[in-house]
């Protein structure tokens, strides 16, 4: 999510030891903005995918079941 | 024209060849493409992204993703594996285990068993507390003794003769109301998803009484809280014939994929080979190892089209658990979104 954000130079993940859960996580701009900018933009990109993704799927489960239903009757 | 063809192969396949897979990771970043624009957009995404319910039959879901990148399927995949609540068997007070059963195996099995109860209506226990509320523990009892049938014949042999209750079963084990659940949940009906689970098999004089206290948890703390049997995707097969394939070489390619994938059309005289259902194929690469065909077919993978088998241990249905699973995803951004507000940065 955040490599689509065309501001952004670097981002990359590790996971400094397995045994604790911490992950160091960086992104670099090009210099214009604070690096926290696509860091939000990104959660918050990604909550309206969820959500959409959500939304589509309950809209096919429903859809799927009145078909079923309908060849049934 | 065939560099552009070629780009669009690396974006959008996984091509699979004789040795090795290529294009695995996806490239579509901004600034990688001249003459494509990656960035993210939203309007976009909602256009191409679609769900496709194929079948749900017995506790299992598939269903395709359409749209989607790998990084977020496979979060969802992870999440419905880890991270979904149930509620499970935590704690067993042993009042009486005279069977053969040890004490530990007994409370082991005991918490594998899945138990029907919707974990959303419960809370989770805070650590520390021993005793457990109404609104975080459901309470089980298992109280069973093994006794000799006096009306057996002399000379059977058969156990389902001679001795009443040598079998425990999950349906032996009761529900006990803790304080007010009889008023919170009036018509639930707490007991395990299956009736026919062995637990422990007694002769005369065994018995069996325990106690047992259910919390809700995570697949991540412990495999038993995992609500799903399991919860898998595919990415869809798709298979071109670079030259038409004729007679022989035709009915040995059928014979190299999966049944129902390549059809034997008859053109004018001669077999003809097509590809019928590209999807219904395993890639078992058998292609590769016929010297004649492995030139003539291209195996890859779409790369963004998933399909997914999502199938439940029967605590919730499988659409529930993929609809909780992409809440659970949206809940972790919003705590992240959250902290970031909360912290001043400089």
């Amino acid at each position: 999510m955040v490599m689509k954000n065309p501001d952004v130079q670097f981002c990359g993940y590790c996971i400094t030891h397995p045994s604790e859960s911490k992950i160091n996580f960086r992104i670099q701009t090009r210099g214009s903005l604070p690096a926290v900018e696509p860091f939000r933009k990104g959660l918050t990109d990604l909550m309206g995918v969820c959500q959409h993704v959500l939304n589509t799927f309950e809209k096919s489960i429903k859809e799927y079941r009145a078909q079923r239903e309908e060849e049934m009757q | 024209m065939a560099a552009r063809r070629s780009t669009d192969e690396m974006r959008e396949r996984v091509v699979l060849g004789e040795f090795g897979v290529r294009n695995v990771h996806s490239t579509d970043f901004p600034g990688n493409y001249p003459g494509y624009d990656d960035a993210w957009d939203q309007r976009r995404f909602e256009e191409e992204f679609r769900v496709d319910v194929v079948g749900e039959e017995d506790g299992v879901l598939e269903f395709d993703m359409v749209g989607i990148d790998a990084a977020i399927a496979n979060a969802f995949r992870r999440i419905l594996l880890a991270e979904v609540p149930t509620m499970a068997v935590e704690k067993v007070f042993v009042y009486n285990n005279t069977s053969i059963v040890q004490d530990e195996i007994l409370a082991h099995r005991l918490g594998l068993i899945p138990i029907r109860a919707d974990p959303r209506l419960f809370e989770y226990r805070n650590q520390g507390d021993e005793e457990g509320t109404e609104i975080d523990t459901l309470q089980f009892q298992l109280k069973i003794k093994c006794s000799r049938n006096p009306q057996a014949a002399k000379e059977s042999s058969d156990p389902n003769e001679l001795y009443f209750n040598h079998k425990v079963y999950s349906k032996h084990m009761t529900w006990v109301p803790l304080g007010n659940q009889t008023d919170l949940f009036p018509d639930a009906d707490f007991r395990p998803v299956h009736d026919d689970i062995l637990i422990a098999l007694l002769r005369p004089g065994q018995e069996i009484d325990v106690l047992m206290h259910c919390v809700k948890g995570i697949g991540k703390d412990h495999a038993k809280f995992s609500p799903v049997a399991t919860a898998s995707y595919r990415l869809l097969p798709d298979i071109t014939l670079l030259q038409p394939i004729e007679d022989e070489a035709a009915e040995m390619l059928q014979k190299c994929f999966s049944p129902g994938v390549i059809e034997i059309q008859n053109i004018k005289g001669k077999k003809v080979a097509r590809i019928a259902n590209a999807r219904l194929d395993t890639f078992g690469r058998e292609v590769f190892r016929h010297e004649g065909l492995k030139n003539l077919v291209r195996l890859a993978r779409v790369r963004n089209h998933y399909i997914f088998s999502v199938e439940s241990t029967g605590i919730l249905p499988p659409d529930v658990l993929v609809s909780e699973a992409i809440k659970i995803l949206m809940g972790k951004c919003q705590r992240f979104l959250n902290e970031l507000d909360a912290v001043p940065m400089e």
